[in-house]
């Protein structure tokens, strides 16, 4: 499965169509630290960095598993099983990752007055790994593979982002919970409130890891 | 390998792709899948290689290293043939060795620098084919597999067929050309109307001894075509020709 999660990066890299994410990621992140972040707002800022950067992570994602044509993912498929669906999630993490760790250091550099604490370090760090994956997720649920229109794909993408943000706001529990972290960061509540948002964060992922992994059944 | 009862259309209320579909796959076996444009005969190799669920009935015993060429080669990735092949290779845990080997055996050594969406129709088929034996298979599914291939190429093809199917694999192949019907013990079926019926095999003929004389340059060549051919060529040499000093074709 490794070397079938490498062949899909160099794949996507020499694609080029990892640029189109990177280059969205420059402007939301230049945009979001233009102004400069004043002392003591820094996990604000990296909770709503995280919030903002899901669409991106999707289309990321969606880009990646959307560059190898169909009858080569059927080939990847005879050759490793359903690992195949697995390593197409790892490499599009493994992308995501390095998209969330830029969205991370960007602000060390230009953007806080100061390095923050440890503690805020890793917050933001996680909160940026949750958006990650949901981001991959909602990029896998309007992949080639299950939604053949690109005009349906990214309208599903964009609102399915919207919908999410618009019934999270309700309560932690209706939708994956980006809406609620970004409320609790700008009232001083994310540090009481994070185990909430982890078990809602882990249970949205996994429904929809589920739900791809139910689709991708009799789309091979 | 078996196949029970199988059914399977896409959707729900969707007229049934295959019906009530029962084959007999054993180790050794060569099956020829025809029928028309449309009929389901890629459908129906997809199921055989595990890429589809059937909606109904059951396909067991598959063998565990499957080898699949589809129709058409995705040729439009960012990889030289080499590139490619290797990355395969790996993928499928074969010596990379095998990548030389088939590369040679389809006669592509000088596509290997190439990249996969500079290459000719013929050319990308044979990468196909070539990552589909890389992992010497057991069970080979091939779509189409002579569409578009120098006759060269279609010979070996068809040893490669037939050598599979000697070591105990299982080989099913679409194949509208008929390169395979010349191979001994290929089972034939036709795909129509969502059924998969056999096809009679012609009655066995009187058998007759040819004998060709020709150089032995290109013995070689023609006994692989008669081979693909599914005859069984004998060879031998003529014992004054190592004292003779005529050209073989003088020696004619």
């Amino acid at each position: 499965m490794t070397a079938l999660t490498r062949f899909r990066l160099a794949g996507y890299a020499r694609s080029h169509r990892a640029f189109q994410p990177l280059l969205l990621l420059f402007v939301v992140i230049s945009l979001l630290y233009a102004t400069g972040v004043p002392l003591g707002n820094e996990l604000t800022s990296y909770a709503d960095s995280a919030a903002i950067l899901i669409p991106v992570f999707a289309w990321a994602a969606r880009g990646l598993l959307d560059t190898e044509p169909d009858e080569q993912r059927m080939i990847a498929r005879t050759a490793v099983g359903p690992a195949e669906l697995v390593s197409g999630l790892v490499a599009a993490l493994v992308c995501n990752a390095v998209l969330a760790g830029i969205a991370v250091v960007w602000p060390l550099v230009a953007g806080f007055q100061a390095v923050p604490g440890v503690a805020t370090l890793v917050t933001g760090i996680g909160l940026h790994g949750l958006a990650v994956l949901a981001g991959t997720v909602l990029g896998a649920l309007t992949s080639r593979t299950i939604l053949p229109s690109p005009a349906i794909s990214i309208v599903v993408l964009i609102g399915g982002y919207v919908a999410m943000l618009m019934v999270g706001s309700s309560s932690v529990w209706a939708a994956f919970p980006a809406m609620s972290w970004m409320h609790a960061a700008n009232h001083g509540e994310l540090a009481a409130r994070l185990p909430v948002i982890l078990v809602s964060a882990g249970i949205w992922v996994g429904a929809g890891l589920l739900g791809y992994a139910g689709l991708r059944r009799t789309r091979p | 390998m078996r196949v029970s009862d199988l059914c399977l259309r896409y959707r729900r209320n969707d007229p049934w792709v295959l019906a009530e579909v029962a084959l007999d796959l054993p180790p050794g076996s060569v099956t020829e899948v025809v029928g028309p444009n449309g009929s389901g005969k890629s459908t129906l190799l997809r199921v055989l290689a595990g890429l589809l669920p059937p909606t109904r009935g059951t396909v067991t015993g598959r063998p565990a290293v499957v080898g699949y060429a589809p129709e058409r080669f995705p040729a439009a990735q960012p990889f030289t043939v080499a590139g490619y092949l290797r990355h395969l290779a790996a993928i499928r845990r074969a010596d990379p060795e095998a990548v030389e080997e088939w590369t040679s055996r389809l006669g592509m050594e000088h596509l290997l620098g190439q990249r996969l969406s500079d290459l000719s129709k013929g050319s990308a088929h044979k990468v196909g084919l070539a990552q589909a034996l890389l992992c010497r298979p057991g069970l080979l599914i091939l779509d189409e597999p002579f569409a578009g291939l120098d006759s060269a190429a279609r010979a070996e093809v068809a040893l490669t067929v037939d050598a599979i199917a000697a070591q105990g694999g299982i080989v099913v192949a679409s194949d509208h050309q008929g390169d395979l019907r010349a191979l001994p013990n290929v089972t034939r079926y036709e795909v129509k109307d969502a059924r998969v019926r056999p096809i009679a095999t012609e009655t066995a003929e009187p058998l007759l001894n040819l004998s060709v004389r020709l150089p032995l340059s290109r013995a070689g060549l023609l006994a692989a075509q008669l081979r693909a051919e599914g005859h069984e060529p004998l060879l031998s040499q003529d014992d004054q020709v190592g004292a003779d000093t005529r050209t073989p074709e003088a020696a004619e």
